[in-house]
């Protein structure tokens, strides 16, 4: 929170040195024995914290123990979203491996049977220490089968061969179901026609503009962020 | 609440521990007295069978003040600094502070850090410089460490009380120990002397390592320290003058003497400016922020460069332990010394046996020297460095014509008023005025640029 400084010059009092110490000393001993004999909230949101007296001013989140939770729209872990059969949506295409700047996403295809798709891939691996979490590969995936809403950051580990993450490791987190998904649509055979039914009936309409799902900020909307430009832009040549 | 009530109680079991150590510091004394004291009977033959020989006793009782005061309190209390220095530092800066060591499951106030920066120091890499001066180079660090020890002599932790109440009156009547180890006529002036010594350890440190910038902080430290030094002189000139002596025991005697309608002639009340002046130079001897130049990390890294592993602990622990004096020596001359000052000191003597008389006066010592102590890493955290000739200015233009005024004030007001109430009476007002300072209306807390922005009509 910036603080706006009154930069007048010292006065006489001021001047003096001492009495602004003992001043000082007088803030001082007050987080002092606030914090000495007040225990500290352990609630992440620091700003949600009681303050005031009889309360500890303490803003420390102990890391690991405690987590503050991070924005929504945080761009973190990767992950490969799993149909509700547990397949991953993927398709590859490649789409995200040809957008990826940093060239971290490597995918092998393979045919699969039983299934409209017909495409998925066999091996598909993110490199996290080559990531620059750009989040294009998102942006770019027509299926909405990669996404960045894990909330977590890549875990520190001791070898680099643990940051390389494969489709194992990728394919986790809530299923995402669409109502005009291919295995729907046309009737996967691999699917059991009982989960397939309820697949149907849980599946939601394709979103137009597929950034708005990931942008989950409260009041933040790609729209109407489109709209206010063009707005601006209608404005600008008006004018 | 359950932290309220713990600390509370953890408060209570310090000052109540206090006591009890205070009462076994006694207990070491009179017990070394008394040994002293028989040797001389049966080994040595000094001392005439039945009688009891006031050197012996007293030399005994110094032996045992100089292992319990010396390297019990003053060493433990300036190792424990430097865990406060952190936890203190924490709980001002709204952190909590280190507390990754844990013992059990509980960090127990971060006091395991102690053991393992202990054991960090003694097991880390020994580099010497090649050019160093060898023999000024390992003198150094004792040279800083040994003249803060020798400091410690003089300062009355406890009362004299009567040894014929710990070992039988046959034994000891009339004689007395105190927790002091040296009871100087020299008094304040010893004080001085060996304050003076400290700077030879940092400046040899810094001439000695054969290195460019920790012959700087050597430099900067002799300088600001002699400096500091006669301003240090001086502002407790006032004291001795008031108290007519320059024995810290009879000091603190003194100070026990009610003026004002009863409340204690404490060095607080008739010298306030001596206080401030005399604080503020031993706080720059120190050498510590905001007097830190010496050891400026960021520019010079200080006169202590070329140390390593305990060499440098020694530095360390010196600075730590000059504290530690510093606390006993204001606690002594200006803060009524061992005088409890909640209750009458006259009182409590009748009130308990000598014994306990003695611990708790010592305990408040102590607990006073902790406020103290407390008092100085607040205002470490609380002032960022000062430039180099504001260090100067500070002494030379401030400082000094103060002290010197003092002086003079002091003794003016001491040949009008020999009963020392017109001096309290001047002390009173000049903290009145203090006071009325800080209160008076400082700057506005800075407002928030938030809160402006709805007025700005963002």
């Amino acid at each position: 929170m910036p603080y706006q400084i009154d930069n007048r010059p010292l006065d006489l009092r001021e001047r003096m040195y001492f009495p602004e110490i003992i001043r000082g000393i007088g803030a001082l001993t007050g987080h002092f024995l606030r914090n000495l004999f007040f225990s500290r909230d352990p609630n992440p949101d620091i700003l949600a914290r009681p303050r005031g007296f009889g309360r500890s001013d303490n803003v420390t989140v102990q890391y690991p123990e405690e987590k503050a939770p991070y924005p929504p729209g945080y761009r973190g872990l990767h992950r490969l979203v799993p149909r509700e059969d547990g397949k991953a949506r993927c398709v590859a295409c490649y789409m995200c491996a040809a957008a990826c700047p940093a060239q971290c996403i490597y995918i092998e295809a393979g045919e699969v049977e039983g299934d409209p798709v017909e495409k998925a891939p066999v091996v598909f691996v993110i490199d996290e220490l080559r990531c620059v979490v750009c989040g294009l590969c998102v942006e770019a995936c027509p299926k909405d089968a990669i996404r960045m809403d894990t909330g977590e950051h890549a875990p520190p580990s001791y070898e680099r061969a643990a940051q390389i993450w494969d489709k194992a490791r990728l394919l986790r987190g809530p299923s995402v179901n669409y109502q005009h998904d291919p295995w729907l649509r046309r009737e996967a055979p691999s699917i059991p026609p009982a989960q397939r039914a309820a697949m149907k009936a849980s599946a939601r309409p394709f979103p137009s503009v597929g950034t708005d799902e990931y942008a989950q900020t409260p009041g933040f909307s790609v729209r109407v962020l489109a709209a206010e430009a063009k707005e601006r832009d209608d404005r600008a040549r008006a004018g | 609440m359950k932290r309220f009530v713990g600390m509370s109680v953890t408060l209570a079991a310090l000052v109540g521990g206090l006591v009890l150590l205070a009462a076994g510091f006694y207990w070491v004394a009179a017990g070394l007295g008394w040994a002293f004291n028989w040797a001389g009977i049966h080994w040595l033959g000094t001392v005439p069978d039945g009688t009891v020989s006031a050197a012996a006793i007293h030399f005994g009782a110094s032996v045992g003040n100089v292992l319990t005061l010396m390297l019990v309190l003053l060493m433990i209390s300036g190792s424990l600094l430097t865990v406060a220095e952190r936890k203190w530092s924490a709980l001002m800066q709204n952190r909590i502070g280190a507390n990754r060591i844990t013992v059990g499951g509980n960090p127990l106030g971060g006091i395991p850090f102690l053991a393992a920066d202990a054991l960090k120091m003694l097991t880390k890499e020994r580099i010497d410089p090649a050019a160093a001066t060898r023999l000024l180079f390992e003198l150094a660090p004792l040279l800083s460490f040994a003249p803060v020890f020798a400091l410690f002599a003089i300062v009355p932790v406890g009362p004299p009380i009567d040894l014929g109440a710990l070992v039988g009156d046959a034994a000891g009547a009339g004689r007395s120990i105190a927790l002091q180890v040296a009871s100087l006529d020299a008094g304040l002036l010893y004080l001085f002397a060996i304050a003076s010594l400290q700077v030879y350890g940092t400046a040899l440190a810094g001439w000695a390592s054969n290195n460019k910038l920790a012959l700087l902080g050597g430099v900067r430290a002799s300088s600001q320290m002699i400096s500091y030094e006669v301003s240090l002189g001086l502002s407790l000139v006032g004291s001795m003058m008031a108290y007519r002596t320059l024995r810290l025991d009879e000091m603190v005697v003194a100070q026990g003497h009610p003026v004002l309608g009863g409340f204690p002639a404490i060095g607080l009340l008739l010298q306030p400016v001596g206080f401030l002046v005399f604080f503020a130079s031993a706080f720059a001897e120190t050498k510590r922020a905001p007097f830190d130049l010496p050891e400026g990390e960021s520019e010079i890294i200080g006169y202590f460069i070329e140390y390593s592993g305990m060499k440098f602990g020694m530095m360390f622990l010196a600075e730590f332990l000059e504290i530690t004096v510093l606390s006993g020596v204001v606690t002594a001359v200006f803060l009524g010394g061992w005088n409890p000052l909640v209750v009458s000191t006259e009182w409590l003597r009748s009130a308990v046996s000598p014994l306990w008389f003695g611990a708790i006066c010592a305990g408040a010592f102590i607990v006073k020297m902790i406020v103290i102590m407390w008092l100085q890493l607040t205002i470490r955290w609380l002032l960022p460095r000062f430039r180099y000739d504001q260090i100067q200015q500070l002494c030379w233009k401030l400082l000094l014509p103060v002290a010197l005024a003092n002086v003079f004030v002091t003794g003016a007001v001491i040949l009008i008023d020999p009963s020392l109430q017109l001096l309290a009476w001047l002390g009173l007002g000049i903290i009145a005025g203090v006071v009325v300072l800080v209160l008076a209306a400082g700057r506005p807390a800075p407002a928030r640029a938030g809160d402006h922005a709805h007025a700005g009509g963002h």
